[in-house]
């Protein structure tokens, strides 16, 4: 048996595969996180996550691939022996301890000589030191994954798993803890693993999310440039809104393929199109469409459609219009002038867009 | 009994208003807890008060098995002193046989909740099985396998590792039938107790640095307490008020205190208001003792 493993570095995984039976839950997935880096890890409930993040943790070992960090191959090793600390979806303190003991646990068993201060340091960091002498019963959701997260920070690991460290608390105290996470992310320097379903939650917070569908990865990069330039259907529709439409590339013009959707020629930079002859799913965000009552002069990407819905949020209108497709498009705009356009259900609206703006992917 | 009185008068003391919920859902506790509170009080309360008149009460001279109403505490003295061997043996070997059963019982459900699979079904119902059949017929079948005739006399005879020669009509055999007899009482709280615990705390133990043993000694143990306490209780009080294992398996000297009762109450003339001071005076001193196992050992959330 092996001791605890040091190892310092970037979290890498080589061609990462999990099988359970016959049933592949994580598949062939290669990651590269940078040391200090906050990385989400983003997908549907289901995917895999959890089992990649397990298989980091050394709770389940990889049918095939390696896990490193560093230049130290992890794979096969137990967790006891990992550089690596994991805050559960259930949070799972240990119920016979108080806050105290609990936070104080992984610092005991590698004999630190500071357990103590570490300790204060941590319940410090997480604002509970108030709560040292209760028991986890006695605490509620978002302070028993205070203590969870404090739990795993407190032996300053090299990395730091969090699997849907938020997902049982409510609206309100998730977006607190979301500034907190980052807050303390920051304040720490370690690298986080977050492991999410919610889109928003994995943009807010990290510096780069990979998304996640049915075991492998499907695309990877900064929040901004996933949303902007989305490569496969499925990260287009979990990652934000779309409005997209299935066209047949026609004809290329100059720098842009066009492609013809139900009778409409829409133009994507050649840049931005994943796909270049064929089939090719069109899509544009709600906020880059701009709705008027008239046909505007020369922009090319127009379509007329019918307002379905208008719901005034303040600061901004969305509409749902209907379009000659069949479709119905989301479509976003700022509240700039004082007389807003006043549209209702029924009335006939051109959307347009800046080509530049529309993307393309595999339909 | 005020309380119940209160509560069950109330709805009717205003028949135009409709009765509060409140009122109404405490009126329903009293009502559930009625044929339990009668059962306690019919077969519980009532025989123990008989039973303590008894004990105190004292023998006519010259007519034996007769007794006159009395406050006589020499069947006390009589229950401490006379038989104060009596009283250690049965702790003595309720404590061993709680302790073996222990031993066996806490691999066993440790198995049966992480490792059985789907064979923890057919383990359980090992386990529930010997309820099928009496436990004195068990115990008689015991007398026959310990017996001198039987193999494992006659295996450790053959191989000299029995140095008295025989194991039945010994205090060895009498703490196996009793480990025996209550290892169910053992293993079944235990099991619960595993089986309800979260998978995820036990791996967060190996998470957090700890090996398997230590994560077993330091989260997987004190999280099972409360069925440990359950079990051990659950086998020490009925083991140390226990004669049917000491009649049937044990020596014809030096029995266990239940075996001075049965006789006492039973073959005995007069001995009835003797017996009813030593049952009284065993179910204190048990009382005494997992009270303060109980603070020793308890935690909050017992069971
Ligand atoms: N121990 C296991 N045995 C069999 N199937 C499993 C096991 N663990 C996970 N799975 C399956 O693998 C898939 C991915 O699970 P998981 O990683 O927990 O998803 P996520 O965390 O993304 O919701 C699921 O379909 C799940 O049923
Ligand atoms: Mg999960």
């Amino acid at each position: 048996m092996a001791g605890f493993r040091e190892a310092s570095g970037d979290l890498q995984l080589e061609s990462v595969t999990k099988t359970f039976g016959d049933f592949t839950a994580v598949d062939d997935i290669d990651l590269h996180v940078p040391r200090g880096s906050f990385f989400a890890l983003l997908g549907p409930s289901g995917c895999g996550k959890t089992t990649t993040l397990r298989m980091i943790a050394g709770l389940e070992q990889p049918t095939a691939g390696r896990v490193l960090i560093g230049d130290t191959d992890l794979t096969g090793s137990r967790p006891y022996e990992r550089p690596v600390n994991t805050v559960f979806q259930s949070y799972a303190l240990f119920p016979h301890l108080n806050i105290r003991d609990n936070v104080a646990f992984g610092p005991k068993r590698r004999k630190a000589a500071d357990t103590a201060k570490r300790t204060d340091d941590a319940l410090e960091l997480v604002q509970m030191s108030g709560f040292a002498t209760r028991k986890p019963s006695q605490l509620s959701g978002g302070q028993q994954q205070r203590v969870a997260l404090a739990r795993a920070l407190v032996n300053h690991p090299e990395v730091l798993l969090l699997d849907e460290p938020l997902g049982a608390l409510d609206l309100k105290l998730r977006r607190e803890m979301q500034v907190e996470l980052k807050r303390i992310q920051t304040e720490v320097g370690l690298t986080f693993i977050h492991v999410t379903h919610d889109q928003e939650e994995a943009m807010t917070m990290a510096d780069t999310v990979a998304v996640m569908n049915r075991g492998h990865i499907e695309q990877l990069g900064a929040p901004a440039a996933l949303y902007d330039l989305p490569r496969t259907r499925f990260v287009a529709n979990f990652l934000g809104q779309a409005n997209t439409g299935v066209g047949i590339i026609k004809d290329t013009d100059g720098d842009h393929i066009v492609a013809d959707v139900l009778g409409t020629p829409v133009k994507i930079l050649k840049s931005r199109s994943q796909v270049h002859d064929g089939e090719v799913l069109f899509g544009v965000r709600p906020e880059k469409v701009t709705v008027s009552r008239t046909q505007p002069e020369g922009a090319g990407n127009d379509v007329k459609g019918v307002v379905r819905d208008v719901s005034f949020l303040g600061v901004a209108t969305s509409y749902l219009v209907d379009m000659p497709s069949g479709t119905t498009w989301s479509c976003y705009e700022q509240n700039l002038d004082v007389e807003p356009l006043d549209l209702r259900p029924g009335d006939e609206v051109w959307l347009t867009w800046n080509a530049g703006h529309a993307f393309g992917v595999p339909a | 009994m005020t309380a119940l009185a209160h509560a069950a008068v109330d709805p009717g003391a205003d028949p135009a208003a409709p009765a509060p919920r409140a009122t109404k859902r405490s009126w329903t506790a009293y009502v559930l807890l009625l044929p339990g509170a009668l059962w306690l009080g019919v077969f519980f309360l009532l025989p123990l008060v008989q039973l303590a008149s008894v004990s105190l009460q004292s023998r006519y001279p010259g007519f034996p098995g007769y007794y006159y109403r009395d406050v006589n505490l020499d069947n006390y003295a009589s229950a401490l002193t006379d038989y104060a061997p009596h009283f250690a043996r049965s702790f003595l070997y309720a404590g061993l046989a709680t302790l073996l059963a222990f031993v066996v019982a806490y691999p066993l459900a440790y198995a049966m909740a992480f490792k059985a699979g789907r064979w923890r079904n057919l383990m359980m119902i090992c386990v529930i099985a010997p309820f099928f059949t009496s436990f004195i017929l068990r115990t008689f079948a015991w007398s026959q396998i310990l017996a001198d005739e039987g193999w494992v006399a006659g295996t450790l005879n053959f191989l000299h590792l029995l140095p008295g020669g025989n194991i039945i009509n010994t205090p060895v055999a009498v703490i196996a039938g009793l480990t025996y007899n209550f290892l169910p009482f053992m293993v079944l709280p235990i099991y619960a107790s595993l089986e309800r615990a979260d998978p995820r705390v036990i791996e967060a133990g190996g998470d957090l640095y700890a090996n398997g043993f230590t994560t077993f000694r330091t989260v997987t143990l004190p999280m099972s307490m409360p069925g440990v306490l359950a079990g051990t209780l659950l086998t020490f009080i009925p083991a140390a008020g226990d004669f049917v294992n000491m009649e049937l398996l044990g020596p014809q000297r030096g029995k266990m205190v239940g075996n001075v009762i049965n006789d006492q109450f039973l073959a005995i003339p007069g001995g009835y208001p003797v017996a009813a001071a030593l049952s009284f005076t065993l179910m204190a001193a048990i009382l005494v003792m997992v009270f303060l196992y109980v603070r020793r050992f308890g935690t909050e959330e017992l069971v």
